[in-house]
Formats: structure tokens, sequence, C-alpha cells
């Protein structure tokens, strides 16, 4: 785990595109962020969070993919999945600063731009504008969450499958099934079906 | 009844008298009789409540099945809050179970207060962060806990609620098929199970 000025540089435009879905920002603002933004690197399948270690950071993947799962006696189930452009984190830990019940960890070569709990105390404190930023993406991943959860109890096993795949056309190659059906709360023999079912329409189009 | 707010608020963020007499003349004073829907699916949110006295459930319809999804009393906070914070139509309803007196706040008196000072912002953030960990708290129970391991930890940290809710709601909001949740209320009540000390 590497990190350098010209690394946090490098990845300015992306965070400044980030950001710019939740507010507006002049390059010079977002340049009063960039000092406490740390570039992280993770091997596929290296841990970044173990459980029962509090969490640190708030992070955005900017390239890979990485997973949020827990143990459930000898099961994994895996309770989110972040690819570019998403944020990632045990936020009940990190929120609370108590030990995580959570794993995080890269599913491919992954690289983190991360921002540190105090950091973000100390920029909310000290930034203009900073606090309306934590509020709007708080706000949105609110909505995101209640999103997810509101899906996997009115829909149905295969309307989840079907959306999921529909909306995410990649994660079907990029993910490992068994980590996709834990994720859709899906069975893995039934998550064999769905694929199967999933082909057919696709011949028929020939 | 300002005090049953001061308390709330005090979880987030210390308030003087001023401010706190501020944020209480925000908000509108609502009184409703037992059963009585604040929103239906598909009308627009426009308040936070906090409940100074009485029950309010929150669910969803799965078909003909209602799925409870927060059960709130004195002292907490219910909305259809993705109605209310993303102005999109509600996918929920929610109920009154107990006649019920809320403070509420409407979207625009809250965003006059955000204008005000950075302060309120704060507080906004602080407690939309609450709300998402309650979701989160909620979802990781269903997970991490076996149906009997579920009622034992809610009824050990909720044993008035456990007499004040019908029993329909708190199998559903537990995820409990009702016969199960009878059968687990024998077993209780039969000290065939034990309580333990919530951790």
């Amino acid at each position: 785990m590497e990190q350098s000025v010209r690394d946090t540089d490098q990845y300015a435009a992306y965070i400044y595109k980030f950001i710019q879905k939740y507010i507006q920002l002049s390059e010079a603002e977002l340049n009063r962020y960039l000092p406490y933004v740390e570039v992280r690197q993770f091997k596929k399948r290296e841990v970044i969070l173990q459980y029962g270690q509090v969490e640190n950071y708030l992070n955005l993947v900017v390239k890979g993919l990485v997973r949020k799962y827990t143990q459930v006696g000898k099961l994994e189930k895996t309770l989110q999945l972040s690819k570019e452009g998403q944020l990632i984190q045990s936020e009940m830990s990190f929120h609370t600063r108590i030990p995580s019940s959570m794993i995080t960890e890269a599913l491919e070569p992954s690289i983190l731009v991360s921002m540190r709990y105090e950091h973000i105390q100390y920029a909310v404190d000290t930034i203009p504008g900073a606090e309306h930023l934590a509020r709007q993406m708080m706000t949105y991943l609110f909505i995101k969450k209640d999103a997810r959860y509101f899906k996997q109890l009115k829909n149905s096993t295969r309307q989840r499958f079907l959306n999921y795949v529909t909306n995410h056309p990649n994660m079907l190659q990029r993910v490992p099934q068994k980590i996709l059906a834990s994720y859709l709360d899906i069975k893995p023999e039934t998550f064999s079906r769905l694929k199967h079912l999933l082909k057919d329409p696709k011949k028929e189009d020939k | 009844m300002v005090k049953a707010l001061k308390e709330y608020l005090g979880k987030f963020i210390a308030l003087t008298d001023e401010e706190l007499e501020q944020l209480a003349s925000a908000g509108e004073l609502r009184t409703y009789d037992k059963k009585i829907r604040l929103i239906k699916e598909g009308e627009n949110e426009f308040y936070l409540n906090f409940i100074i006295k009485g029950l309010v459930r929150k669910f969803f319809l799965k078909g003909d099945e209602e799925i409870i999804t927060q059960l709130a009393r004195e002292g907490e906070v219910i909305s259809s809050s993705v109605s209310f914070l993303s102005g999109e139509p509600s996918q929920y309803i929610v109920e009154t179970i107990e006649p019920t007196t809320f403070i509420s706040f409407h979207r625009e008196s809250i965003e006059k207060l955000y204008e005000k000072d950075v302060k309120w912002q704060r507080l906004g953030r602080l407690i939309i962060t609450d709300l998402f960990l309650q979701k989160e708290g909620w979802e990781l129970e269903r997970i991490l806990y076996n149906t009997q391991e579920r009622f034992v930890r809610f009824v050990s940290a909720n044993s008035l609620l456990f007499q004040r809710v019908p029993q329909k709601y708190l199998a559903s909001y537990l995820n409990i098929q009702p016969e199960t949740f009878s059968r687990l209320k024998h077993l209780l009540r039969t000290r065939t199970i034990q309580k333990p000390a919530i951790s």
C-alpha cells in the first residue's frame, strides 16, 4: 500500500466527477479536500478491513471491485458489491466506532481513494460547504440502501435476478457466481437455473 | 414536549435553549387517532415526524401481505423517509397503531433552517445517518440471527413494546411466521427459552 501526492493528483479528476453527483464544486474547492485523500491499492482477494477492526475509511472505488460480507455460521453472506465510481465501507463500524461485524475484500486488483474518519470530521468542521456535501452523500446512500432492501423483500427471486443482470450486465462475468447468488439472496442451485433461463431469449433473438 | 425532543436531539448535537425553541417553532403539532394513515403508497412525504406520544408502524404491501419495516414510539422519528428525502412518491404506508401526537417538520421548514445555520445542516446529516444505521441494523438482525434468536433479542431489548404491539405486527416486523411467533411466546412464558442479557 503506497501513496504519494502525485497519486492523489492523478485521481483528482475522478474524485471531482464523483462529487459533482452531489453538489456543484469549483476546482479550487475540490483542492481543499485533496490533502485529506489517500490512494490505496489492494491485490485480488486481499482483505481491506478485517472482522473485528474498527473501520477508519470511507472508500471510493476508482478501479476494481470490492465486496462487503459477513460470516453467518459456515456461510458467507455478501451485502454489497462496489465497482468503479461507487463507495464502500463497513458503515456501522465507521459511524459508531465499534469493531466491524463485516469484512471488506477486493475481488479484483483494486485502487481505492479513501478518506479517514478523523479527516472527514475535520473537513466538515473547516471546509465551507463540506457539511452540505456530506449530507447530500448520506442522503444518497440512505436512498440506495432502502432501495436495495425494498427490492430484496418485495420482488420475487426471478425478478431480483433479471433486474440485476439487466441493470448490471458485466457483473455476471466479474463476480463469482456463489458471491452474486448470496448478494441477491438466491440459492446457488436456483441461481444456476436462472442463468440458463437467461440464455434462451438470446437464442430466440437470432 | 420540547424536553422529549431535546433528549432525542442530544444524541446528535448540543443545542442551547434558544436553538431548541427555534427548532420547535419550525415544527407543527399533529395528533391522530389510532389506525390512521399519515401517508399512503404513491403520495409524497413532506414530513419528518417526531413522536411525542404513541406508537406508529411503517410497512409496504407485497401482494396482500403487509411487510412491516419499522415500529416507532415516543422519542423516535418516523416518516416515509426515502420519499421525504428524494421527493419521489412513497412506496411505504405510515399508520398509527395507538392515538399518537407528533411534532412534524415540513421539508420546507427544514430547508429554511439549513439556510440559516450550518449547525442545522449538521443535525440533518446526523439524523439521516442514524436512520441509515437503523436500516442497516434491521437488516443485520435478519441475517445474523435465526428466528428464535431474533424473537428473544427483541423481547429482551423491548419488553414494553412487546406488550403494546399487536402480535401479528411484531411477527411481520421480525420476519417470523405468526404460528411460530405464538409458539415462541408460549415457550417464553413457560420459561423453556431464557431471556439473555443483550450484548
